[in-house]
């Protein structure tokens, strides 16, 4: 008997880690014209950061997750203005600067498993777990679903209503008009990479904190991350938090259907594959003609 | 009386609901020179690329050699006998001089996987009939020096004549040429146009984009004259130049 | 294991990868086509050969039906695949590999899901280690001469200048009568083919087949190997594979010999991932630039041209 509350909220669980996640991927692959696979790495780090802070200094999840944004932060700060700016000025082809990304998140990961070794490292913080009628609830997941809710409306807020928001709307669109208006093009995408990579970081704790902390972390969700990206349209904030609740519950009825199917629930993460794929494939906009950015 | 080899009727394309082409009809017959005139923004660019097969005709008709095309992908109206000529050079510009002219070579037996792979003797003596072929041409468009050299080394008014070179290669019925003057020398325009008539003489049906009226109107027998997406005159240069609505097109546009 | 016998080893993944470097080579090099997902093919030709072997095939007839079997695999993927954009493309077919993996995974019945299935190799062993290696390295390289020069005579002909031409710009070359569909789906269905045979001779040599040698880290290998060496340049691309081959193994016996600060695999990574952009930001056409084509009527032609400048110049 299938508990389909239970499963309307894991969806929104799933949709959530995954929207906080896809957001600066989305952003950046829209604004640099480039899939950005080093984004798993910016998850990870994340989540070591958020584990030093908040387990090995003790000094509890608030301050984890502002180091992890900042650190990481910067680090995509970096990695774009360090190699992906003077590899797209040298006339860099799209895939070369995918390449260069997965060679830049190698560097990133293997630095993690070199520092930190590849052992999973599991955060002993605890969250109250309790029931809401026949719905099984941890603190953690709440705090997840929070978040992204909290962030869909800041960056609503930001993008609708401030001069850096409506900055970056136009430096979307049309990078060479909104140049010739005067904003200050490079500075937006400066940010973009910086928060962009500061929210994975964030979404690189929630995922580390509800399974364990290791050098794969990131990679193991960097495709459903990506499904969302493409479904939702590349560049596309609006499309994205539709596209991470479309896939987080594709993926959680999925689930009952392989258990009803009788196959493995390893086939889990391949539901997202599929859906990119097959995005890809028929719609490659995805639902961007939805969601139009203004 | 001979049939026409391309018929254009009541051809339309909008983009975005607005009329690039908007009911255009003209008629190509075997051999002639026809030009293409109009402000810029009139849509012969895009009609041209409708005949090509790099746009579909929302509504209309194109036939070509009373076969209709509509529907035809690029390669296949190549196939047919239409060559293209662009405005702004699409070259091969890694490949070498006489690469980019070879690739336009028609009907290559080492065109095929098997051929290439297991055939080799089949396309090789053609192809040293081709490179024949494509040095004379180069020679025409003094361009012969340079067979060698990549593609991208070459100045831009050497790129469009190679622009021009290759279609002349690919032995076309119909040759379709935007602007192939333009961003060009006085001097070298009008050894083009010299070039082309030479050409002519071939038997090859010519349709010119050219904003040079002097050269084109000296080439070409029949001139069509675009204006927002429609043909709004047309007849032969002389008549043309007599027609007062011509001048207030171009006028309008200035 | 003794240096020799680690040399030969050495060499023969050389040459296995060296066959895999070439199929990329042609469909990315020359094709334009950005196979992210390489290690796919690669995994069908090992599965199919460890399952046909199995059931007692000829050794011979397995490594054709890798070939096949990649090659319909290459086919199918390439209907909806190949009309897409380059990043789309690559996006595309690494997911499908990993989904291909994961069934790999999660089927046990299909061939031992995650802990795999053995394969009988072509040459059994007869008690020497080093002749093991020595008779695999003269069938794979004897595979890496045939694919060589498949490719080489692919690419020097005006089949190869049409593909060239439809990587260089797809609308021209269509305009000029190539069918990009079939240029396009010819690449993939080779370069497949090529991976599927080279995974058929790795899953033998190994002697065992598992998800887990199939990661997308093959994928990103080879693409580095490619890039380094050169694409669009046969013998570079092979250089290349040398190059990372020997990286790759030289710092695994650094280890035995120096007690460096950093476990060796994970410096090996940051090192191969610092290669690569040195590469793409210094070098990116490879170390050896791409081949000009080369047939005879060609270079009857350039000779005689530079006969004439020759004489011109006395």
């Amino acid at each position: 008997m299938v508990d389909w509350l239970q499963v309307l909220f894991n969806s929104c669980v799933t949709g959530s880690l995954y929207l906080i996640a896809a957001v600066g991927l989305t952003l950046t692959y829209g604004l640099s014209k480039f899939p950005n696979f080093a984004h798993a790495e910016f998850m990870t780090l994340g989540a070591y950061v958020g584990y030093f802070i908040a387990e090995q200094l003790g000094l509890g999840m608030p301050l984890a997750f502002l180091f992890a944004f900042l650190v990481t932060g910067i680090v995509g700060f970096l990695f774009y203005r360090g190699i992906f700016q003077p590899l797209a000025k040298r006339g860099a082809s799209i895939i070369h600067l995918m390449v260069a990304s997965i060679a830049l998140g190698f560097i990133l990961r293997h630095s993690i498993g070199a520092a930190c070794d590849w052992n999973p490292l599991y955060f002993t913080a605890t969250w109250p777990a309790f029931d809401v009628g026949s719905v099984r609830v941890t603190g953690l997941w709440l705090q997840l679903i929070f978040t992204a809710l909290a962030l869909s409306l800041a960056m609503h807020f930001l993008l609708m209503n401030t001069k850096i928001g409506k900055a970056i709307r136009a430096t979307s669109s049309n990078p060479e008009l909104a140049l010739a208006s005067g904003i200050n093009v490079d500075r937006v995408i400066w940010i973009i990479w910086f928060v962009g990579a500061g929210l994975a970081a964030v979404a690189g704790i929630f995922r580390g904190a509800d399974t364990q902390v290791w050098p794969m972390t990131g990679w193991d969700m960097i495709l459903p991350v990506f499904a969302v990206t493409i479904l939702g349209g590349i560049g596309n904030f609006y499309g994205a938090i539709a596209a991470a609740f479309i896939i987080g519950l594709a993926e959680n009825i999925g689930v009952v259907a392989l258990i009803g199917l009788g196959l493995s629930t390893t086939y889990r993460i391949g539901i997202a594959f599929v859906i990119l794929i097959i995005t890809l494939i028929v719609k490659p906009q995805g639902l961007a003609m939805l969601f139009r950015r203004g | 009386m001979q049939e026409e080899l391309l018929r254009i009727k009541e051809v339309s394309k909008h983009f975005g609901g607005v009329y690039a082409v908007n009911g255009v009809s003209l008629d190509i017959n075997h051999g002639g020179i026809y030009g293409l005139v109009g402000p810029n923004g009139s849509g012969k660019t895009t009609l041209f690329n409708i005949i090509l097969g790099l746009h579909k005709p929302d509504q209309g008709e194109i036939c070509f050699k009373g076969k209709r095309i509509n529907n035809l992908a690029p390669h296949q109206i190549y196939e047919l006998g239409i060559v293209n000529s662009f405005q702004l050079p699409r070259l091969f510009y890694d490949l070498s001089v006489l690469d980019n002219m070879l690739v336009a070579a028609r009907g290559q037996q080492g065109d095929r996987l098997f051929n290439s792979l297991f055939l080799r003797g089949r396309w090789q003596n053609q192809e040293k009939e081709l490179i024949k072929e494509a040095l004379e041409i180069l020679e025409l468009v003094e361009l012969a020096q340079w067979a060698f050299s990549p593609a991208g080394e070459l100045s831009g008014g050497q790129r469009k004549l190679l622009e021009v070179a290759r279609g002349l290669m690919a032995k076309p019925t119909l040759l379709l040429l935007d602007e192939p003057a333009a961003g060009i020398n006085p001097v070298l325009g009008k050894k083009i146009f010299q070039r082309l008539k030479d050409f002519s003489h071939n038997g090859i049906a010519f349709f010119i984009v050219e904003h040079r009226l002097e050269i084109l109107f000296d080439f070409a027998t029949w001139i069509y004259v675009m204006d927002k997406g429609r043909i709004v005159i047309d007849g032969e240069p002389q008549a043309i130049t007599d027609n007062p609505t011509f001048y207030a097109i171009y006028l309008g546009e200035e | 294991m003794g240096p020799l016998i680690y040399s030969c080893d050495i060499i023969v993944y050389i040459g296995i990868f060296g066959i895999v470097c070439l199929s990329l080579n042609l469909e990315y090099g020359f094709a334009g086509l950005a196979n992210f997902g390489k290690v796919a093919f690669f995994l069908t030709g090992a599965y199919t050969y460890a399952l046909l072997s199995q059931i007692g095939l000829p050794f011979y007839l397995c490594l054709i039906a890798s070939a096949l079997i990649s090659a319909i695999f290459g086919l199918l993927v390439s209907l909806p695949a190949l009309r897409l954009r380059a990043d789309y493309l690559a996006i595309a077919v690494l997911a499908f590999g990993e989904i291909l993996r994961l069934i790999m995974k999660s089927e046990k019945w299909l061939a031992g899901g995650d802990w795999g299935m053995a394969v009988s190799p072509i040459f059994p062993y007869m008690g020497s280690y080093l002749l093991y290696r020595l008779e695999n390295i003269g069938l794979v390289f004897l595979c890496l001469f045939l694919c060589f020069l498949v490719v080489q005579l692919l690419t020097n002909s005006p089949y190869g200048r049409a593909m060239r031409a439809i990587r260089e710009d797809e609308v021209a070359a269509e305009a000029l009568g190539k069918d990009r569909s079939r240029f396009k789906a010819q690449a993939f269905m080779l370069g497949s083919a090529m991976a599927g045979l080279a995974g058929g001779l790795y899953a033998q040599y190994l002697q065992y087949v598992l998800p887990g040698m199939f990661m997308p880290m093959v994928t990103f290998t080879v693409w580095i190997m490619v890039l380094l060496g050169g694409p669009a340049n046969n013998w570079g691309v092979l250089l290349g594979a040398t190059l990372v081959e020997i990286f790759d193994r030289g710092t695994n016996i650094v280890k035995d010999y120096i007690a460096l600060p950093v476990d060796p695999s994970n410096l090996q990574y940051i090192l191969f991932g610092a290669l690569i952009i040195f590469v793409l930001l210094f070098r990116p056409r490879g170390l050896l630039k791409e081949s000009a084509i080369r047939t005879k009527a060609l270079r009857l032609a350039h000779n005689a041209r530079r006969a004439v400048k020759n004489k011109g110049s006395q």
